[in-house]
């Protein structure tokens, strides 16, 4: 059991899927803008993971090994339909606003490096905390990402005005303005981990 | 065939909307292979044959087979497929052709795969040129330019980055700065220069 | 015999001139332009630009003492980027508008990349598109000349861009700055002697600014007009950053190419980008987003234009 716990925490800190191993970058940048949109891409992604995870895991012995990444591809592929599907019909307005980058949750460098680096080499109970953790350690980037950028590009978090008087550093809420945040962060990042190593 | 929608489409797609610097779609590739000009040039050019052809492909694929079958909510799928299946395609024949050209590209190829661009950009057609299930007119030559052009802006990025990067090999960058949080940062300033260009109107 | 041979890369620069002595002599030669912005535009004008010196220099300040590198503030770098950024912009802002662009332009724009003489582009000129994307009402607010009341009024080239007809702006008016703009950019007869020092000194070549601004006025002439070679060229080369722009921030030393050729290159791109979106584009001016642009080809042009050493095929 330990060790199950084990792989869950270690997608949220040391191997943090966006600031240590760099994957998933396209859709971080571009979907936070806005809190309300990290979460809700967040869930989505790790939906994904979660489901490809546990079905890769499970039929790993059965693929060959010649075409599993385009096995790979069709499973992962399912789930995001499934995820785009549901929410178009239940919050079209978090659909519209992710606009182009739930379908690209397949090419989510993220949910198929899983795949290809654990799903397919471990047990479906570790495969299932891996997806997990990976997931969460997502949706946490993700919403600290958006959290700054919201909060400086619109002075708002969740639609609510923190500071009043504030005025809005626009620049954040451009691509422009993602790209700095990141940069910095994983330069912070960086430097937390010479200093504890 | 209208002069002006072509022109707003390459400027729009090269600069003020630049798959990367601004759409973010092929970060990871970006990122990763910038480093160097050599293999970046390689990458843009797969990845521009890549994505040309691909959107050929998935617009007919969209016109002639989802949308006169209901079957639209199977894009992502069958999207994925056609563009998997086609970059195995290029990948044997370019082995069969030139053995040297093939060991060049290396692990290059089958990672275009999973190129947002590609995926992104055969989307983005569809959202742009098919209205209310129909096809604008003209949408195939629309979409196979801004194909084109989407991969002339991703090449732009990568030979200015990869440029920008190899002269920094000779400075003395801060260390937690080094590699990738300078790649974003230097990004940034492009995303930033690039904007000179919104509300182009010709 | 030997010690007379001396082998090195190009350019060779064989003056007795420090760094800092040419950078001391850049700041002299913006004071002419400084001036006139605080005749035309009042004290405020003052304050921003001996605002952003101040904040250029305490963050480079900081960053030295924070790397443990030797103090390099007094070589005037960043006093020359806290005056350029000062120039670009318009008199009435807020006086923390300045000290946030300065902080970035020295923090990101130069520090970032390992300092002094390792910088890609223009640190100024990153600091002022950050603030314009960042606040864009404030960076577009201009004040009318000689009225220190603060009553607005629009560029010459922002004018032109909404499609009104221009009244009462002669080209005189234009040379000598008598119409709203940003501190340091509209007096051009002041730049002018600014720049004329700098060439006498020969701390600046003429390349890059003769094709900038050749390039830009051509480029106007044909396409800028109602119909083709009928543009206003010398309205063009009088508006704007353009002068500022050409003989101050395009010359940058470590920003642009090292050869005559790859200057030439330079230049031209210049003009063409600010041609361009001074023409089509949604900006009424494009000095600044045309400079970055060039400044990040510059490491393939110093590429594709190194002499060739001697000895080699």
């Amino acid at each position: 059991m330990k060790n199950l716990i084990k792989e869950f925490t270690k997608g949220i800190i040391k191997e943090n899927p966006t600031f240590v191993l760099a994957l998933g970058l396209c859709p971080t940048l571009a979907v936070s803008v806005s809190v309300a949109n990290a979460i809700g891409m967040g869930i989505a992604a790790t939906f994904v993971l979660l489901g490809s995870s546990l079905i890769i895991s499970l039929v790993r012995d059965f693929i060959p090994e010649k075409i599993r990444i385009p096995c790979y591809i069709v499973i992962i592929a399912t789930f995001v339909t499934i995820a785009e599907l549901c929410m178009k019909a239940y919050s079209p307005a978090l659909d519209r606003s992710l606009g182009i980058y739930v379908p690209l949750i397949v090419v989510n460098c993220i949910v198929l490096g899983r795949a290809e680096a654990f799903a397919c080499k471990n047990n479906t109970a570790r495969s299932f905390f891996d997806g997990l953790g990976m997931g969460v350690g997502f949706t946490l980037a993700l919403i600290l990402i958006s959290a700054i950028r919201e909060f400086l590009g619109s002075g708002q978090i969740l639609g609510h005005v923190l500071i009043r008087g504030f005025e809005p550093v626009f620049v954040f809420g451009m691509p422009s303005g993602a790209l700095l945040v990141i940069g910095l962060l994983l330069g912070f990042f960086n430097l937390l981990k010479d200093k504890r190593a | 065939m209208n002069i002006q929608e072509y022109l707003t489409i390459f400027i729009s797609a090269v600069f003020v909307y630049n798959v990367i610097l601004s759409r973010f779609l092929g970060l990871c590739s970006f990122i990763a292979i910038s480093k160097e000009t050599k293999p970046a040039l390689a990458m843009s050019s797969a990845v521009m044959f890549v994505i040309v052809m691909s959107s050929a492909i998935t617009w007919f694929v969209y016109r002639f087979l989802l949308l006169p079958f209901n079957l639209t909510y199977l894009r992502t799928i069958s999207f994925i497929l056609v563009i998997a299946t086609f970059v195995q395609l290029v990948e044997m024949v370019i082995k069969k052709l030139s053995p040297q050209l093939y060991r060049a590209f290396g692990i290059y190829l089958p990672l275009i795969t999973v190129n947002c661009a590609v995926l992104g950009v055969a989307v983005l057609n569809i959202d742009m040129f098919f209205i209310n299930g129909k096809s604008v007119a003209g949408s195939f030559y629309y979409s196979v330019f801004q194909g084109v052009c989407v991969g002339l802006g991703y090449t732009l990025a990568m030979l200015l980055m990869s440029g920008i990067r190899e002269r920094l090999e000779l400075c003395n960058v801060p260390k937690s700065l080094k590699d990738f949080p300078l790649a974003f940062i230097i990004a940034s300033i492009l995303s930033l220069s690039f904007m000179g260009f919104s509300g182009f109107k010709f | 015999m030997i010690n007379n041979l001396i082998v090195s890369g190009s350019p060779h620069i064989h003056k007795p001139e420090s760094i800092s002595r040419i950078m001391w002599t850049v700041v002299i030669s913006l004071i002419p332009a400084g001036i006139a912005g605080v005749i035309i535009f009042g004290l405020d004008a003052l304050w921003v630009t001996l605002v952003a010196v101040v904040a250029a220099v305490l963050t480079e300040l900081v960053f030295g003492i924070c790397a443990k590198k030797k103090i390099t503030v007094l070589d005037g770098s960043a006093v020359i980027t806290g005056i350029l950024l000062a120039f670009n912009l318009p008199s009435g802002v807020p006086l923390w508008l300045p000290i946030v662009g300065a902080v970035f332009s020295i923090a990101i724009g130069k520090q970032v990349f390992g300092g002094l003489g390792q910088n890609i582009f223009n640190p100024a000129l990153v600091g002022r598109v950050f603030l314009m994307a960042s606040w864009p009402k404030y960076m577009t607010t201009f004040t009318r000349p000689f009225n220190y009341d603060a009553i607005t009024s629009a560029t010459p080239l922002a004018i032109l861009k909404e499609g009104k007809i221009l009244e009462h702006i002669s080209y005189w008016d234009l040379f000598l700055g008598k119409h709203g703009g940003c501190i340091g950019e509209v007096c051009i007869l002041a730049l002018l002697i600014g720049a004329a020092i700098l060439l006498i000194k020969g701390y600046i070549s003429w390349h890059i600014p003769a094709t900038y601004i050749f390039t830009t006025a051509i480029f106007t002439y044909i396409f800028g007009g109602a119909q083709l070679f009928s543009g206003d060229w010398l309205f063009h080369i009088l508006s704007g950053g353009l002068i500022l722009g050409a003989f101050f921030m395009a010359t940058d030393y470590v920003a642009t190419p090292l050869t005559a050729k790859g200057q030439l290159i330079f230049g031209i791109g210049c003009g063409l980008l600010t041609a361009v979106i001074r023409i089509w584009g949604g900006y009424p001016e494009g000095v600044s987003y045309a400079i970055l642009m060039m400044n990040a080809a510059t490491p393939f042009i110093d590429r594709y234009t190194k002499n060739k050493i001697y000895g080699t095929r």
